[in-house]
This record gives C-alpha cells, sequence and structure tokens, in this order.
C-alpha cells in the first residue's frame, strides 16, 4: 500500500457517519412560520462539532439550499422559524467536523401552517368548562337566594381587629403590597383587602400607610383607599400623600419599608401580595416594632417565613378568597363555593390517578396511564 | 357609564387572553405579548407620576422636619445628582448606561451593589431570629418542626451526618437524665417504671442512632423534602391556581370589582 493510498484512508476514515431519518413537518401549535426538523444522531456524533441544517425552497436542490441554522453535537431537533406559510421546503442535514462533513438524504416535502387550535390544552379546556359549569350553577343558586357556607378564615376575621388595636394605640396602619406588580392575581386581591382595612381605619379616624413598589400598583392603591375613606363617609381624612411610591429595586423596597416601620412604630402591619426574598426581613422587623401581622402570599417559598413570623398568615387561596369573604356578597361567595367542589373533584381524581398508576406497575399494562397522559397533555 | 365602560374593557380584554390561550393562530396568538407590550408603555409613563410621588413625599418631609429629615434631603439630593450625571453621560459617551460611563459605573459597583448586598445579608440574622421563634418545641406542631428541621438540616451540610450522632445523642442523653431524676420525684410506682423505661429507650435509641444515623441521614433528609413537604407544597400549588381562576373569572365577569373607583 501506497502512502497517497494510506492517506486516502485515513481521510476517509475522519468523515463523520451521515444523519440518518431526517423529518421535516408544521411546528404543532404555533402561528405558523416555522417547520421542525429531527433526525437522529449520526453514528460519530461523538467527533461532530455540530449539525448544520439546510433548506431548499420549491424542490431539494442543493444549488439552492441555503443554512436555516445549526445546533451542537447531541442535538436532534431544529425549529426552524424563517418560512413562509403554504410552501413546499426541503430539509438535509451536516454532521460537521472541523472541515469534514456529512450530508443526509433530503426530508419529504414540509408545509408551515397555522393552527386554529392548541391540540395541547385540550385537558385544560376541558378543566376550564367543567368549572364554568361549576360556577354558573352556584352563581344561580346565590342569586336564588341560597345560603352559601364558607369556612372561617382566622386572617381575614383578625383583620378589623387589627385595625381596631392600632387605633386604640394611636398608631399609624402600615399596608406593603409586596413587589407584585397589578397584572399580578395576588395584587389584585391584596388590593380587596387594603379596601377593606381602609374602610376599618377610615371609620376608627386611623392611618393608613402604603408604600408601593410599583407606580402602576401606586396609583390603584390611591383609588383604592379613596374609596374606601368614601364608603365610610369620611373623605375628608383621606391623604393621597400616604400612599406612595417607594423604589422598583427589591432590597431598596425593603430598607425604605423597615425605615417606615422604625420611625412610624405602626400598630397593625399588613403584608399582603407578593413576595420573595425580602419577605423575612420585613416580617422580622414588623415583629420587632411589636406591631400586630397579618400576611397573606401565593408565593410558596416565602409562606414558611410568614407563618414562622407573623400573627395571621393567608395561606394562598385564602388570599384569593378575600375579597369575597370580606364583602360577603353572595355572588363573589358562590365562586369559592365553585372552587371548592373542583377542589374535591381533584382529590377524587388525584386519589384515582393514584390507584390507576399503581396498577399500571403492578400489572405492566400501560393503558392505566391513561388519566396521567391525559393531564400531561398541558 | 363610569364603570360599565372599565367593566367592558376588562371583560373583552379577559375573554380575549382566555381564547387566545387555546388559539395560537393570528392574530389571537401573540396577543398576551401585545398586552404585554401595552402595559409597559403605559406603566413607563406611570414613572413619572412615581417620581413625583417620591419627590413630594420626601421634600413634605423635610419641610415639616419630621424624624430622619435628614435621610430625605439624601433622597432628593441622590436623585437629582444622578439624573444630571446620567444626562451628562448621555450627552458625552452617547448613553447613560454604558459601562464606560465612569461616574453610573462607580456608583453601581461601590454604592448600589455594596447596598444591596447589606440588606440581603441581613436575612442570615432574621432567618436566625424567626427560626427560633419557630422551633421553640412549646408544641406538637412546632416539636415536629423542630425534629423535621434538623434531620433536613443535617442531612444536607458536610459532616452532617457525623455531626448529627452527637447532636441527637447528647439531645437523648439529656432527656435520659431528665427522665431519671424525675422518677426520683414520683411517688406512684406505676410513673416511676414509666420514666426509668422512658430513660432506657433513650439510651437504647442512642445506641440505634449512633449504628443506623450517619449512613441514613441524607436519605431521610431527602424522603422529608420530596414526599411530606412537596406533598404539602403541591396542595398549596393546586389551591392557588384554582383560587387564581374562581379570582380571575370574578374579575371577568365584573363580580370583583374593588380594582375601579
Amino acid at each position: 500500500m501506497t502512502a497517497l493510498s494510506t492517506a486516502f484512508l485515513f481521510l476517509i476514515l475522519q468523515f463523520p457517519a451521515p444523519p440518518q431519518n431526517v423529518r421535516a413537518y408544521d411546528t404543532p401549535n404555533d402561528a405558523g412560520n416555522s417547520i421542525t426538523i429531527t433526525w437522529d444522531l449520526s453514528l460519530d456524533d461523538s467527533v461532530v462539532s455540530r449539525y448544520e441544517i439546510y433548506r431548499s425552497r420549491g424542490e431539494p436542490s442543493v444549488d439552492s439550499a441555503v443554512a436555516a441554522g445549526s445546533v451542537l453535537r447531541g442535538s436532534t431537533k431544529f425549529e426552524d422559524n424563517s418560512v413562509e406559510n403554504n410552501t413546499p421546503y426541503f430539509y438535509f442535514v451536516r454532521a460537521r467536523a472541523d472541515t469534514l462533513y456529512a450530508d443526509s438524504k433530503w426530508s419529504a416535502a414540509a408545509y408551515a401552517k397555522p393552527q386554529w387550535f392548541h391540540t395541547g390544552r385540550k385537558s385544560a379546556l376541558v378543566i376550564l368548562i367543567f368549572f364554568g359549569i361549576l360556577l354558573f350553577y352556584y352563581l344561580q343558586k346565590a342569586k336564588q337566594g341560597a345560603e352559601l357556607y364558607v369556612r372561617r378564615i382566622a386572617g381575614l376575621e383578625a383583620v378589623d381587629e387589627a385595625v381596631g388595636r392600632s387605633t386604640e394605640m394611636g398608631r399609624p396602619i402600615l399596608f406593603i403590597l409586596g413587589l407584585g406588580f397589578v397584572s399580578d392575581i395576588p395584587t389584585l386581591a391584596a388590593l380587596a383587602i387594603l379596601k377593606r382595612v381602609s374602610k376599618k381605619a377610615a371609620e376608627y379616624e386611623s392611618e393608613v400607610i402604603v408604600p408601593c413598589y410599583d407606580p402602576v400598583v401606586m396609583t390603584a392603591a390611591q383609588e383604592v383607599v379613596k374609596e374606601g375613606y368614601m364608603e365610610a363617609g369620611r373623605p375628608d381624612l383621606y391623604n393621597e400623600r400616604n400612599v406612595y411610591y417607594l423604589t422598583a429595586d427589591q432590597f431598596g423596597y425593603a430598607a425604605g419599608v423597615d425605615g417606615i416601620m422604625v420611625r412610624e412604630k405602626p400598630g397593625a402591619v399588613f403584608l399582603q401580595g407578593l413576595f420573595y426574598a425580602e419577605s423575612l426581613i420585613l416580617a422580622e422587623t414588623g415583629h420587632s416594632i411589636g406591631a400586630i401581622q397579618i400576611s397573606g402570599t401565593t408565593a410558596v417559598t416565602q409562606l414558611p417565613f410568614f407563618i414562622a413570623a407573623t400573627d395571621y398568615t393567608l395561606i394562598g387561596e385564602e388570599m384569593y378568597a378575600a375579597s369575597a369573604y370580606l364583602s360577603k356578597d353572595p355572588l363573589s361567595l358562590s365562586t369559592i363555593k365553585a372552587e371548592d367542589v373542583a377542589k374535591m373533584v381533584f382529590i377524587a381524581l388525584f386519589v384515582l390517578g393514584v390507584v390507576l398508576e399503581t396498577l399500571a406497575v403492578i400489572t405492566g399494562n400501560q393503558s392505566f396511564h391513561f388519566l396521567k397522559n391525559w393531564f400531561a397533555l398541558f | 357609564m363610569r364603570r360599565e365602560v372599565p367593566l367592558f374593557i376588562t371583560f373583552i380584554s379577559g375573554v380575549l387572553l382566555v381564547i387566545a390561550l387555546f388559539i395560537p393562530h393570528k392574530p389571537f396568538g401573540n396577543l398576551e405579548q401585545r398586552f404585554n407590550d401595552w402595559y409597559i408603555i403605559v406603566s413607563g409613563f406611570t414613572m413619572i407620576l412615581g417620581i413625583d410621588s417620591l419627590l413630594l413625599h420626601h421634600w413634605n418631609r423635610f419641610k415639616r422636619k419630621r424624624e430622619g429629615w435628614i435621610y430625605s434631603i439624601a433622597l432628593i439630593l441622590a436623585f437629582f445628582i444622578t439624573l444630571i450625571w446620567g444626562f451628562y453621560s448621555g450627552i458625552k459617551v452617547g448613553s447613560p448606561f454604558k459601562p464606560n460611563s465612569s461616574f453610573l459605573k462607580y456608583f453601581y459597583t461601590f454604592v448600589f451593589v455594596p447596598l444591596q448586598a447589606t440588606m440581603f445579608s441581613l436575612l442570615a440574622f432574621f432567618i436566625a431570629s424567626a427560626a427560633y421563634r419557630a422551633f421553640r418545641a412549646r408544641t406538637f406542631d412546632a416539636t415536629l418542626l423542630l425534629t423535621a428541621a434538623a434531620f433536613v438540616m443535617l442531612g444536607r451540610v458536610p459532616e452532617g451526618n457525623r455531626a448529627s450522632v452527637y447532636l441527637f445523642g447528647i439531645a437523648l442523653l439529656i432527656a435520659a437524665v431528665i427522665l431519671l431524676l424525675e422518677a426520683k420525684e414520683r411517688v406512684s410506682t406505676f410513673e416511676k417504671l414509666i420514666h426509668y423505661l422512658g430513660a432506657i429507650v433513650a439510651i437504647v435509641l442512642i445506641y440505634i442512632l449512633y449504628r443506623v444515623l450517619p449512613s441514613y441521614l441524607p436519605q431521610i433528609a431527602d424522603w422529608i423534602m420530596n414526599i411530606p413537604q412537596l406533598a404539602a407544597k403541591r396542595g398549596i400549588f393546586i389551591g392557588i391556581a384554582l383560587g387564581g381562576i374562581a379570582m380571575s373569572l370574578r374579575i371577568i365577569l365584573g363580580i370583583e370589582r374593588t380594582y375601579l373607583k
């Protein structure tokens, strides 16, 4: 064997094997203009540096092929988001190892199309319809005058007590809305509690201080407090300057609120809304000044801090129930009733799921996974 | 009309966003992003209201010489110095946010970051004080919390499994001594017997812990985190999700109107 043929053989051996089974198809559940390409890894994936994806419009031609993108070795999927709808595209994948490469065969033609229904969200739609039916059923019952029982929530029962105590001590009430924006549901729930607190404070001729993290929340809070004072028949006591903007920096906000607590020494502190790492800094400072504290958040990671450091805590959904619970409005209460029934149904489904999954493990029958698979759709 | 128009806008916006969740086709597909863009534009303008509110608040504090008014002066000065320097940097280097804007870089590195770090580090002390109150074993729940926390903490720190033998061992030894001392003061033979039995159980437990705990502590900690802790967390998550749906429907249908004037 000559030196030339040895070198040639060596060169051949260094070529990576091409990727196999290249498939191109319309990306499911999207607004169009996207084709997904999948392939089987090259047998020499360990020496491949990247996979380059090429596309050709109209017909599979190397001359008209353009690069659509590239992914690192080990990847078997690429989404081409720069294609036109209803136009045939052909793809091939190039396994590249430095200057050497190997091309796959062309894929079949693929057409990008927008979809009118997100099939991956079927289960969510069914749950929404089920919840909607429940809600309308209980709304009708409430309209017919049916009495709806909602369990006692200690944290909400203590709202009036906290405002009263603060008034007796001659101290203001501090309402902290957290780091949420007005588009966050916990912030809206907190505003509902703020309205009740403002109304009570107005009745007792007490002062409510609301330092805000977001200017939009500040504007909404000003309106809510004003409305509370007006409902109590004391608009003269409302002071817009007590609801003010502090900062949009997390720890700057924590420092500012701590300063307010130490200077103003409020008799009651409400921590309601979305909180992150600053939750305990605020709650412990509130505890150190001897204020009665009522907290509430849906941030699960902060709940243990609030439970440890404050007097009452509204855990997750209790916060959402606050406005209905405090207003005692039958229509609002009916939504909580619907929510409770939905919860019972879910608990039953979970038990059923556990039984089915256990059966699947014991019998090895994959059809028992149907419930899990259905929920996994979302 | 003052209430009806906002309620109508809320209803339409809410329904459109719910529909958009299930229809990827244009114009629904990118509706949420578009609404978010609008929100960002509106909130950008409200920043002016925020600055007005902040400066007026501190100006009034200064005027009325309320407690800590000196800090209000510091805030107003810092605000205007940053603003003026920002404009100056903008003219000089093209943008106040470029890294070669030396003042803002200096301010960010040597003032802003240390202040944030200081506030964040306070958390360590607050965690200690809150944990002290929460872990005082006054009730059965608090004792359970304390025990679970001890297992998790020791199971997740280096050398925790070795240290745990001594910590739990000392705790059990103290319990055994207390039981023995208590037994002496008891009159009834039955009570004495119960106390002696308790002390023996505590001592036997020390031996069992010595043999078993070092190898199983990380698994116990993982079990606590993955089974009871996660189950409780998921329960809360489900409640929050359902509560969120109920609250959203209340707002969309106009039942919940607290946010309206």
